[in-house]
Parts: structure tokens; C-alpha cells; sequence
């Protein structure tokens, strides 16, 4: 089992952390060096986790632990006008992602209205390829509970919906959790009680990603998908001048790559590991509805019989 | 922000009416909008589900022309121009726009900071060049006021609107379904509200 975690410290001597973890079999996600200081996310074995902390301590470095490490998700917004951006979308986009998630801003087309609100086919698909959706909504009671019974139609990723009126998660339709206090806000979200809700909201998505991870556990990828982004970043050298934000995009049970489908799904598939299998053997290869990305889904254990 | 010497959202859902308060005062602010809206009322039912915007309007300052901060006269003599001598210079990049489009910048020179001549017959165009319109911040303060009320304010999925605009009040009505009569009605008697606090 790996532990999701983020360490904040000096930029000096940095390596060293960076040489354990991969050492213990855990694997950095992501290293970010911002002058003097360097902000690495990591998912560490939760049997080493004490040697780690201990060279973080010796560092003189911050670990904590962030649940959103390795998660994709989708902030939905009912369209992309300016009753929903910049403020509010932005902020729970940002927020997230400071936290260590991978966020993508959904605007949909005829989201609007609790009567008249739909979700096209290529909408509820592309949603559903990330691994939890935040359905930003507004103020009123009535109108989140009229729109909630059918804007989620389709989606089978845990859904967290933010608004207004402090709600519990078992009255508002379809939600897997609901989060009270945004609303339609328009202004930057920075007094000290809005940034105790961006706390709160990152809270319970935290939770919901460690009941997906329960639930993933049951049943095992046969892969780890940061082993597939190691593996990839060691095979296909063009990932490495490719210029998207995170090239490899982690999820739960699986990774996104940001090169073409057609030119690269052939050398994707031949991927080899050490076992012997190929990435065929143990994942699916797609091609994502996000441009002409591609989408790898690790097959479950019950599937292949074997972890790698 | 200047304090509206009247706002009031009303709602049965009490959240519902404290975040849009909060958000009417979001976009007023963000669009300078304080000094222009004298008492605002709003009323929002989402379960009917209506909105309905009144407002009565304060439209302070009147058009600027030119002859209003600059001396407009005939130019040089024996010559086809005319000078105008800019006593403000907060205008002059409106008014060089102007003069650019109607005439060409061939045809427009700055000798001095606060001078403009302007190649035309004087005879003709002296007048016409007095009474040019330079500002006019009562447009615009209706173009902002559209753009808060219509484009930020009204939730989108509202969709079927009604308005009335003019120069001392503005109604919106506005519905996700057809508009009702009595919506229409309660309207007005919001505004009628708004009108008869100011007499009292």
C-alpha cells in the first residue's frame, strides 16, 4: 500500500529525500522548485513511512499527507459564463490542485436552468474518465436539489457538489457528498472563513478518494499506475519534450498521456516490464475524449489473476 | 463603495437571498455602479421560480461636448483649419480618437500639448465641431448597468426576461419558464414601492 504525501522544504540537499523514496519502492510524482524551495509530491510505502519522516525531519522539511496526490478531477460548472468564472471555478480548480490533484475545468454546454439542464453524450464521458467530479453550483436550496435529480445522469465517478445552503449530502439527489457555503461567489476567494470551506471542501474529496482507493484495494489494478508513468518516461522518449501540463497525468486506477492516440497507441501497448508482461497484458490502452490524448485504465487483478 | 440608500433581496430562502445580496454587491462594486444605483430591490422566488430586479437610477453628470472644456475658433488666417485650444487634458485622447476617425490623421496636428488644429473649412464645420459629443458617461453607465444586471446578476438559467430601461428606473423580470402576469404585476409594485419610499 502507498501513502500519498507532499514535502515542502529547502531545495538543498532535496536529492537525498527523492534517493529514499525511490529506494523504498515509492514513487515522485511530481517536484516542483519554486527558487529556494521545493514542493515534491510522492506516493511513499506505508511500512517505510517513518524512515521518511525522518529524513524529512533531518532536512528540516514539512511532510504531510495529501489524499489528493495521483487524482485527476473534473470542476464542473454549469456553463463558462461570467456567473461562474474567474472567481469560485478558478479558485476550487487552484485549490485542489495546491493540494496535489490534478484538476480539469469542465464548462458545460446547456448546463444551466433546474428544468431545462442537460448533459451531452461527450460531456458525461469526458467526466467520467477522471476519478471524481465537483459539480459547482449555486445558491438556492430548491434549484440544487431540482437539478441535482438529473444534471448527473450517466456519471459513475463519485460526485461532490458544492453550494450556498448547508445541506446534508443524503438530500441532495445522485451526490456522493455535498459541501455547503460556496454558492455563486464573485469575488477571489480569500477571507480566512472561505478559505476554511476550500479546507473543507478538499477535506471530504480527500475522503472520497480513500473510499475509492478501499474500494480499489478489494480489487487491485494489476499495475500500479505510477508504475506505468515510470515505465513510459523510461520507453518513450518523446514524453520527455512534450510540453502539457503533467505529460503523464496520474488517476486511481490508471494514467493519461498526452500524446497522440493514433501515432503512439502501438508502442504504448508494447510497453515491457521486468516480469515479462506488456502493458497490453494488464491495462487497456483508449483513446481519451480529451483531445486526441490516450487513456490507460489498469485491468483488476480479478481480470488478469496476477499483480505486477 | 457608497452605501444604496435602499437594498433589499428578498427570498423565502434565506441563504439563498444573503449569498445574492452578497453577489449583487460583488458586481456593483466591480462595475462602479454605487453612485449610479439609488434603492435596489430584488425579489427571488426559486421555486415559482422567479427574479425580479428594481432599481431606481441616480444619472448624475450630462454629456461632454467640446465646447464645454476647450475654445474652438478659427485657425490661421488664409488657412482652411480649425484651432482648438484644450483647457482639460482628461479628454484630449477622446477627442483625438474622434477627430482621427472623422478626419484622418492627415489631417489632425498637435503643435502643443494643449493644442489641436484640425484642416476643415471653418466656416462649415466651426459649429458642428463645438457641439461634438466627447463623452457620454450616462450611456455608459446604462451599458454597465445592462451588463451587471443581465450577464452577472440574473442567474443564467433564467432565460425568459423581460425590461424595462429608462433614464430614472430600471425592471428586470426574469424566468426560467413563460413569464406570469402576476410576476409582471408584482413588478411594478415593487418599483411603485421604491418610488413612493422616495416621496416619503
Amino acid at each position: 500500500m502507498l501513502e500519498p504525501m507532499m514535502y515542502i522544504g529547502g531545495a538543498y540537499k532535496h536529492s537525498q529525500l527523492i534517493e529514499l523514496v525511490e529506494d523504498l519502492g515509492g514513487y515522485i510524482l511530481q517536484k516542483n522548485i519554486m527558487q529556494s524551495e521545493v514542493v515534491l509530491l510522492m506516493l511513499v510505502p506505508i511500512n517505510d513511512l517513518a524512515m521518511v519522516e525522518k529524513k524529512s525531519k533531518d532536512l528540516l522539511g514539512k511532510l504531510t499527507r495529501a489524499p489528493l496526490t495521483g487524482s485527476e478531477i473534473a470542476t464542473v460548472a454549469p456553463t463558462l459564463a461570467y456567473h461562474h468564472l474567474p472567481h469560485l471555478d478558478c479558485d476550487v480548480a487552484e485549490f485542489l490542485r495546491k493540494q496535489g490533484a490534478k484538476t480539469n475545468m469542465v464548462g458545460l454546454a446547456r448546463g444551466v436552468g433546474k428544468r431545462i439542464c442537460q448533459l451531452t453524450a461527450f460531456e458525461r464521458d469526458l467526466i467520467n474518465e477522471h476519478d471524481v467530479a465537483v459539480f459547482i453550483l449555486g445558491n438556492y436550496e430548491h434549484c440544487i436539489i431540482e437539478k441535482s435529480k438529473k444534471l448527473y445522469e450517466g456519471i459513475e465517478i463519485p460526485i461532490v457538489v458544492t453550494g450556498a445552503p448547508e445541506l446534508k449530502t443524503e438530500d441532495v439527489p445522485n451526490a456522493t457528498a455535498y459541501v455547503g457555503s460556496f454558492g455563486r461567489i464573485l469575488h477571489h476567494m480569500r477571507h480566512s472563513e472561505e478559505l476554511k470551506t476550500l479546507d473543507k471542501l478538499s477535506e471530504v474529496i480527500g475522503k472520497v478518494l480513500d473510499d475509492v482507493r478501499i474500494g480499489l484495494a478489494k480489487d487491485p489494478p494489476s499495475v500500479a499506475p505510477p508504475r506505468i508513468k515510470k515505465e513510459i518516461e523510461e520507453q518513450i522518449p518523446e514524453i520527455v519534450d512534450n510540453l502539457h501540463p503533467l505529460p503523464i497525468t496520474l488517476q486511481m486506477n490508471g494514467v493519461r498521456v498526452k500524446l497522440p492516440y493514433k501515432e503512439y497507441y502501438e508502442q504504448m501497448e508494447n510497453i515491457k516490464f521486468v516480469e515479462g508482461v506488456t502493458l497490453k497484458e494488464v491495462a487497456r490502452i483508449m483513446p481519451s475524449k480529451m483531445r486526441d490524448f490516450i487513456l490507460i485504465k489498469a485491468l483488476p487483478k480479478s481480470e488478469t489473476g496476477f499483480v505486477i | 463603495m457608497e452605501q444604496l440608500e435602499t437594498f433589499i433581496v428578498e427570498s423565502p430562502d434565506a441563504t439563498g437571498a444573503k449569498t445574492t445580496r452578497s453577489l449583487i454587491q460583488d458586481t456593483i462594486a466591480d462595475l462602479s455602479l454605487s453612485r449610479a444605483i439609488g434603492r435596489l430591490k430584488v425579489f427571488v422566488d426559486p421555486v415559482q421560480p422567479v427574479f425580479i430586479f428594481a432599481a431606481l437610477l441616480r444619472m448624475g453628470s450630462p454629456s461632454i461636448k467640446l465646447k464645454d472644456f476647450a475654445k474652438v475658433e478659427m485657425g490661421a488666417l488664409g488657412k482652411d483649419e480649425v484651432r482648438i485650444e484644450v483647457d482639460r487634458e482628461i479628454h484630449v485622447v477622446k477627442l483625438l480618437n474622434k477627430l482621427w476617425d472623422k478626419y484622418g490623421k492627415e489631417n489632425i496636428e498637435q503643435p502643443d500639448r494643449k493644442i489641436i488644429v484640425v484642416k476643415t473649412d471653418p466656416l462649415k464645420d466651426l459649429d458642428m465641431l463645438r457641439d461634438l459629443v466627447i463623452e457620454e458617461p450616462h450611456q455608459e453607465v446604462l451599458d454597465r448597468l445592462i451588463d451587471a444586471i443581465a450577464l452577472r446578476i440574473i442567474p443564467e438559467g433564467f432565460r425568459v426576461r423581460k425590461h424595462e430601461l429608462t433614464n430614472s428606473y430600471v425592471l428586470f423580470i426574469a424566468s426560467e419558464d413563460t413569464l406570469k402576469p402576476e410576476w409582471l404585476a408584482k413588478g411594478k409594485e415593487i418599483l411603485a414601492s421604491l418610488g413612493s419610499e422616495e416621496n416619503a
